[in-house]
């Protein structure tokens, strides 16, 4: 047969298939306050616990979220809950970014795990739940724990942006890229 | 192949309707026309386009390879000089290739003749993968063609499995332009797909497309974009204001840069330059070249970087014929051999044969009263049948 067996949509047209958090699969994580909880958790060895640590905290600063202001960050994850991120705007000024409140790494259990060494933070307004940098819930337990499997992604690389607009002026003019 | 009139389905327009089709009509004219189908056998597929199809790739590849080490054909293409390393490198990395349509000139009796290779930003996908496969299953079941019909279409199962196997690592970003109905059709339909190979995605259009202070390209959730499938012409993107970032960002691009190669006109001279008399190929050159006189004096003129047939000329005994508008043409011209499309009831027939991961995956007919195919041509569906 020279065609597809079926030719289902998942996002276009009236058949679309709303994806819904309760239906998603979880997998096996671990989830710490600190390298110290990790440390004492007899399930994940001291290189374990060490390793996916260094790897979470030198994300924090790549995948926080940031902010111009230091108001703008309290706001979303609560008073003193947030530090000045590693760098600065291109104007000069500070970036803001909230602190890193845990981490996440795979549970080791049965073998290869595919979730990503991640830091975790709590927003002010749901701060019993841990929250990736991407504001998925992960839920508020500590160890290992099941984990909605969206939520152990790498999560994305936050940055400001200084300038937009820069592509689309052949397209105004010119019309559809079409061919 | 045989052009057959068939009734049409008395709800299609609801289905389209139904199934995200939303540009089937061009003002109240039908672009979508199911009033007839072309038949094909399973040869004239399998032989006649789905093998020369993967040899023309092949060749493809073959002036890509040359190009990337020639200054003069990059120049020549008119491939902006602070993209000639970026675009080699890009081929060199092995940054990988999603999808093309190789159009042909092809009558069911001699080889089809490229006409053109739409490399970079092709459309017409979501009708053929789709709506063209609805149409024969209903069609079959409703009894409006036979029984046991095949469809050369595995589009929907090869664009899936391709963006599996890209090794996407996070977001794929999809952006076209703006106020552009069928690119967002298209960019939607691949983002389906992407969905469906397990991908988190986000569309946004060109227009949003940020840059941070270290060049890198962010979306409007001050997302870093890693990858980035852009419904929008490498030719456009290189002389925009953020095209200088681009060697730069870390952004690995869907179509990747080495397809400005192979989405210009002038790829075809050198094609032939190369592979000449190939049964696949029409002599084609570069306007300034002396040897375009071997064509005489009829032959289509076309601007190296045309879209949607726009300012490609038809001169006929050394009087232009036909002239399509078009903003087009200051970057220079081909001049190809004539060989005119087939003609079925008044119609001139347009072949294309789409590519996904450099394998044969499909083919949609397009229609129009004219010789140069433009982007109101209507789409026929089609059916395998010996």
């Amino acid at each position: 047969m020279k065609r597809s067996r079926s030719v289902a949509l998942v996002l276009m047209g009236a058949s679309t298939i709303v994806l819904s958090a309760c239906g998603e699969p979880e997998v096996d994580a671990a989830v710490y306050e600190n390298l110290q909880q990790c440390i004492d958790d007899p399930m994940i060895t001291r290189d374990q616990c060490e390793t996916a640590f260094k790897t979470a905290e030198t994300r924090h600063s790549m995948v926080a979220p940031k902010y111009q202001s230091k108001a703008d960050c309290e706001a979303d994850f609560g008073a003193e809950r947030c530090e000045s991120a590693p760098y600065r705007a291109s104007s000069g000024g500070s970036i803001f970014m909230p602190l890193m409140m845990g981490y996440m790494m795979g549970s080791m259990i049965g073998g290869r795990s595919s979730v990503v060494s991640q830091p975790l933070y709590r927003s002010a307004d749901d701060s019993k739940n841990y929250r990736t940098a991407d504001n998925r819930k992960v839920g508020g337990a500590t160890g290992v724990t099941k984990v909605a499997r969206s939520a152990t992604k790498r999560p994305t690389v936050k940055s400001r942006t200084v300038s937009r607009g820069g592509f689309g002026a052949r397209g105004r003019a010119f019309g559809s890229a079409r061919g | 192949m045989q052009r057959i009139p068939v009734a049409e389905r008395e709800d299609w327009r609801a289905t389209a309707e139904e199934h995200g089709f939303k540009f089937h009509s061009i003002d109240d004219d039908p672009y979508w026309d199911e009033s007839a189908y072309y038949r094909f056998t399973m040869r004239e597929i399998e032989q006649d386009l789905e093998d020369p199809v993967e040899e023309i790739e092949k060749m493809c590849f073959s002036v890509v390879e040359r190009a990337i080490a020639d200054e003069e054909i990059l120049s020549r293409l008119r491939i902006p000089e602070p993209f000639w390393n970026h675009v080699a490198e890009t081929w060199k990395n092995g940054h990988k290739n999603l999808y093309g349509r190789v159009d042909f000139s092809y009558d069911g009796r001699g080889p089809a003749k490229l006409l053109e290779y739409n490399a970079d930003t092709p459309t017409t996908l979501y009708e053929s993968s789709i709506f063209q496969w609805v149409w024969l299953e209903q069609a079959m079941e409703r009894g409006l063609v036979p029984q046991g019909c095949d469809q050369f279409n595995s589009l929907h199962e090869r664009l899936q499995s391709a963006l599996a196997q890209f090794g996407i690592d996070g977001m794929l970003h999809f952006a076209c332009a703006q106020d552009t109905e069928e690119d967002r059709g298209t960019v939607d339909y691949i983002e389906d797909c992407a969905r469906q190979a397990g991908l988190e995605t986000c569309v946004l259009h060109m227009e949003d497309i940020g840059v941070d202070a270290d060049g890198r390209f962010t979306d409007l959730d001050e997302n870093v974009i890693t990858t980035l499938f852009k419904l929008y012409p490498w030719e456009w993107l290189m002389i925009e204001d953020f095209g200088q970032n681009i060697p730069k960002s870390g952004t690995q691009f869907i179509e990747p840069a080495w397809k400005a190669i192979l989405s210009n006109k002038g790829m075809l001279a050198l094609l032939w330059e190369m592979f000449e008399g190939h049964p696949n190929l029409l002599p084609t050159y570069f306007e300034d070249d002396p040897a375009a006189a071997a064509l005489g004096d009829t032959f289509m003129r076309k601007p190296l970087f045309s879209r949607e047939g726009n300012n490609i000329e038809f001169i006929r005994d050394g009087v232009s014929e036909i002239r399509n508008d078009g903003p087009y043409g200051e970057e220079g011209f081909v001049v190809q051999a004539f060989h005119p499309l087939a003609e079925f009831a008044g119609n001139r027939a347009m072949v294309g044969c789409w590519l996904v991961a450099s394998e044969a995956a499909g083919m949609c007919v397009r229609e129009d009263t004219v010789l140069i195919t433009s982007d109101d041509a209507r789409f026929i569906p089609h059916v395998i049948l010996d």
